[in-house]
């Protein structure tokens, strides 16, 4: 009968992660780069350039960004926009007002985005990915930017110089009677700086720093963790003979 | 009144200490009433632990939520900032963060074991009602620890939360919106809601459970553990007085709850390192969006642990009440007809259905859900007086019974599952079947328990020597 | 008792779960009192301060706030400097010698209490009870001051006078000198104020 139970909590388990927010198009899998320290100073610098003007990241201090291999000097000779101290968090002041007269809206806090965008579609970072690599020009918005993976969204495509406009491309399919429109490619409208591969990879080194500046402690969660395991894996096993060494005199 | 024992100084310094104590405080009396001469059933199996794993928990809950709260800001102003304060500013809060928010889902893992034991074995029965009662009083007091704790990191899914089931409240007729908004603090879930969950949270409710965790382990070492076979190990003494079948706690469970300890904190820590969000379960992703009192999240939905009884909420809606007011009528058709009672009971129990089902047809099916919620949980402090099965253990029940359990557990499942889901037809189905069930389950125990033929149970425990 | 065999092997996984169990205790205790260590915010908000002092002027002081204390920095005139001489035999502790390790730093163990002779870096808080000294630079008779004051501070609560180097002076209720902070020059111009070369 336990048999029963367990193999009934085993199948639940194995069911899908808990929903977020997913509506819209399935996500791309943004490449996995958060153990490459030179892309995730990168993605640092991305961030810093391209996001900072309106966006702010009120947890994360300027300092924590030794953490990815980076000295305070480098941190205050190259990064250092918002503020003079490099202890401070990368808070920035737009006035609601006018956030709300240019965008609709404040623009959101980006700290933790990356953990909040997670779901059953994909990670934070896969969201990010293919947010930041899906906008297409569309004059019917007041900023003249629409996006694929956040329909109608309030933001710019603030990284346009790097990838050019583009067009979604769509194609008609008949099928039971109705006809449906298939997003089937893009077409660039005109060029940007990068080319597309070179484009995704910046966007990749961005939603990465992204990732890990929603929980920049999670590389000494997981070292530490595998310390923790090993040493409860042997003090089980210690605590398992204990057990033996008394219970032999049960009879 | 205890003698007042005297020591010869010549004896070792730790005996004269100990003596010192136990001539002012009942230490040593303590000990072996309570570990080394309370004796236990040696047959305890893998259910057994969660007793021990329960008040782990419930330490590492209070350990942690101590150290937490020398940083946190319950302010709505601040509170989801102090958050990220801990998890980055604050050395080593990340951890101390993880512990409690898994402590808090493991914390409902391990009562709900704890609780299935009890219901499979028979724990509940007497003389140990109380005991099982205390339990029952904790799990609802554990319930209203997590849903105001819950509320504290200011999330979105924290917020949207408390506004739903605070809102229930406002569905109870007449009284309803004045406690509502008596429980807020405010017409809206706002900061005064924040404060007041904040006090009940870390020091109204945590000493109300404690309390009771004493009441409940008094009561159990005055009856006696059950165990899996539900024979009752006092039945057979030695000459001595001692249980046949009985072990001192101390050393052989302390030293079994040792390994068993170990054992959860291999799965507590490789949740709390490697997967801390559990797919959005333990922490949802939702909640690292700061409360936004003007916008809800697409799927709100309470905590997991929570969810079996949020479908059964769901799932009384005024297509449902006619089920219900069926259910009634024949409850009341079968109580005057088939029940050996006098004319005025029969008067009664008519007259009860009838006012019943003119309420049930005059208030809103919002308000009936809230009743079969709370109601889900409410019945299980009857328990005890509801089963008449001879036998205590589902070792020894008919075998059409355990299947009955198994589709219980697997109901509660399938109810827990549904509860996460956005609202659909199918479902909606499935969990008005599955809150029907479980309410048969239980309202008619009386009768389907005392049905069928048990197997015959041992004098002396089933045990195998390790 | 029983036999030797089962008493070995209960002790021997006793004093191996007791040893695996000090080791987990101790570890576990690290993270929570490390909670008490202050965070990195209040280690942001303790920051060393970087101070412009191109633009005192001979004889003018600066404020600025480390640590939540007002810290001064005096651009002392050659009259002032060569005041700290004569005033020597009236104060209480002349060479800095009481608490030196609390008050003044190696680099500021000489006359002028100072790096560079010129400029005056201390914490402006009476080493009585903690008011703020206020500014008495002009020589000469004054009010609450003797009739050949030289310079310096008079503090407003309990009347305790300190010299242009921070000195405290005689029979006064404050016992010691101003206390000079951790301090370097990062430049001819720049100030930082809260930490010093050695850290």
């Amino acid at each position: 009968m336990k048999k029963i139970i367990l193999s009934v909590i085993l199948a639940f388990s194995a069911a899908m992660p808990a929903f977020a927010s997913s509506d819209g198009i399935p996500l791309d899998k943004a490449p996995n780069r958060l153990n490459d320290l030179g892309a995730l100073q990168n993605g640092a610098k991305l961030f810093v350039n391209y996001c900072l003007n309106c966006h702010s990241a009120a947890y994360m201090r300027f300092n924590r960004l030794t953490d990815i291999g980076l000295t305070e000097q480098q941190i205050k000779d190259n990064l250092l926009f918002t503020t003079d101290k490099v202890g401070e968090t990368m808070k920035v002041s737009m006035d609601p007002k006018q956030a709300k007269d240019w965008f609709g809206g404040t623009p959101p806090d980006l700290t933790v985005i990356a953990r909040s965008r997670s779901g059953a579609g994909g990670s934070g970072a896969d969201y990010l990915y293919t947010y930041l690599r899906t906008y297409y020009r569309d004059d019917s918005k007041a900023t003249g930017w629409n996006n694929l993976a956040f329909p109608n969204v309030g933001m710019p495509h603030v990284l346009w110089e790097l990838q050019g406009q583009r067009a979604p491309v769509y194609e008609e399919i008949e099928s039971h009677g109705h006809t449906t429109h298939v997003f089937k490619g893009w077409k660039q409208i005109t060029p940007g700086q990068l080319t597309s591969t070179q484009y995704d990879s910046e966007v990749a080194d961005l939603v990465n720093y992204m990732q890990w500046m929603s929980e920049p402690a999670q590389g000494t969660r997981v070292r530490v963790g595998v310390w923790v395991m090993l040493y409860l894996l042997i003090f089980f096993v210690i605590a398992w003979r204990l057990n033996a060494a008394y219970w032999k005199d049960i009879r | 009144m205890a003698e007042f024992k005297d020591i010869s100084p010549n004896a070792p310094v730790a005996d004269k200490a100990l003596n010192w104590i136990d001539n002012r405080f009942p230490l040593s009396k303590l000990f072996k009433e309570h570990m080394s001469e309370y004796y236990a059933p040696k047959n305890f199996n893998f259910l057994y632990f969660f007793g021990v794993l329960s008040m782990l928990v419930l330490v590492i809950q209070i350990l942690t939520g101590i150290f937490l709260v020398m940083h946190y800001k319950p302010d709505a102003a601040s509170a989801f900032a102090s958050v990220e304060y801990i998890m980055r500013d604050v050395p080593w809060g990340w951890l101390i963060r993880y512990m409690h928010s898994t402590g808090a889902s493991a914390f409902f893992v391990v009562v709900y074991m704890h609780m299935f034991r009890g219901l499979i074995y028979g724990s509940y029965r007497k003389p140990r009602e109380l005991v099982w009662l205390f339990g029952c009083a904790i799990f609802l007091a554990l319930m209203g620890e997590a849903f105001m704790g819950y509320l504290l990191p200011w999330g979105q899914m924290s917020y949207w939360g408390a506004q739903v089931i605070v809102n229930l409240f406002s569905a109870i007729p007449f009284i309803g919106p004045d406690l509502a908004l008596l429980i807020r603090g405010d017409y809206v879930v706002g900061d005064a809601t924040l404060n007041r969950f904040f006090s009940f949270h870390v020091i109204a409710v945590p000493l109300v459970l404690l309390g009771l965790v004493v009441a409940h382990i008094i009561a159990l070492h005055e009856v006696g553990s059950n165990n899996p076979d539900g024979v009752e190990i006092k039945a057979n003494k030695d000459a001595n007085g001692i249980p046949l079948d009985g072990i001192p706690f101390h050393p052989y469970y302390s030293v079994h709850d040792i390994m068993g300890v170990i054992g959860f904190l291999l799965v507590f820590c490789a949740i709390i390192f490697f997967a801390p969000e559990f797919g959005g379960y333990f922490l949802e992703y939702n909640n690292f969006i700061p409360a936004d009192p003007l916008k809800t999240p697409l799927h709100i939905a309470p905590v997991w642990y929570f969810t079996p009884y949020y479908s059964m909420l769901r799932a009384i809606t005024s297509e449902m009440m006619y089920a219900l007011i069926v259910c009634v009528l024949a409850a009341a058709y079968l109580g005057v007809t088939r029940a050996k009672l006098n004319s005025l009971l029969k008067g009664l129990v008519i007259g009860g259905a009838v006012l019943l089902v003119a309420l049930m047809l005059a208030i809103d099916a919002k308000f009936w859900g809230v009743v079969v919620m709370g109601g889900a949980v409410i019945i299980l402090f009857f328990l005890p007086w509801l089963d008449n099965c001879a036998v205590k253990s589902i070792r020894y029940r008919p075998d059409w019974h355990v299947y009955l359990y198994v589709i219980f557990v697997i109901d509660f499942f399938v109810l827990g599952y549904l509860g996460m889901q956005p609202p659909s037809p199918i479902g909606e189905r499935i969990s008005q079947v599955g809150s029907l069930f479980y309410f048969g389950f239980f309202l008619l125990m009386p009768w389907w328990s005392r049905m069928g033929e048990t197997k015959p149970v041992p004098e002396r425990v089933n045990f195998q020597p390790h | 008792m029983s036999d030797n065999t089962v008493d070995t092997e209960k002790r021997t996984w006793l004093i191996a779960s007791s040893c695996a169990g000090a080791v987990g205790a101790g570890a576990v205790a690290v993270p929570f009192i490390s909670a008490f260590s202050p965070s990195e915010r209040a280690k942001a908000a303790g920051a060393a301060v970087e101070v412009d002092i191109s633009a005192i002027k001979p004889g003018e002081k600066l404020t600025v706030e480390w640590r939540g204390k007002p810290v001064w920095i005096i651009r002392r005139t050659p009259e002032q400097l060569e005041a700290l001489k004569k005033v020597e035999g009236q104060l209480a502790d002349p060479e800095s010698k009481r608490k030196p390790a609390e008050l003044t730093p190696e680099y500021a163990r000489n006359q002028a209490r100072s790096i560079k002779p010129e400029f005056f870096v201390g914490v402006g808080i009476c080493s009585h009870l903690g008011c703020s000294p206020s500014d008495k630079f002009q020589m000469g008779p004054q009010p609450s001051l003797p009739d050949d004051w030289q310079g310096g501070f008079l503090c407003p609560c309990h009347g305790s006078t300190f010299d242009m180097a921070g000195r405290v002076y005689k029979n006064k209720p404050a016992p010691d000198n101003l206390e000079v902070p951790p301090h370097m020059y990062l430049s001819e111009t720049r100030l930082l104020i809260g930490e010093d070369k050695k850290a």
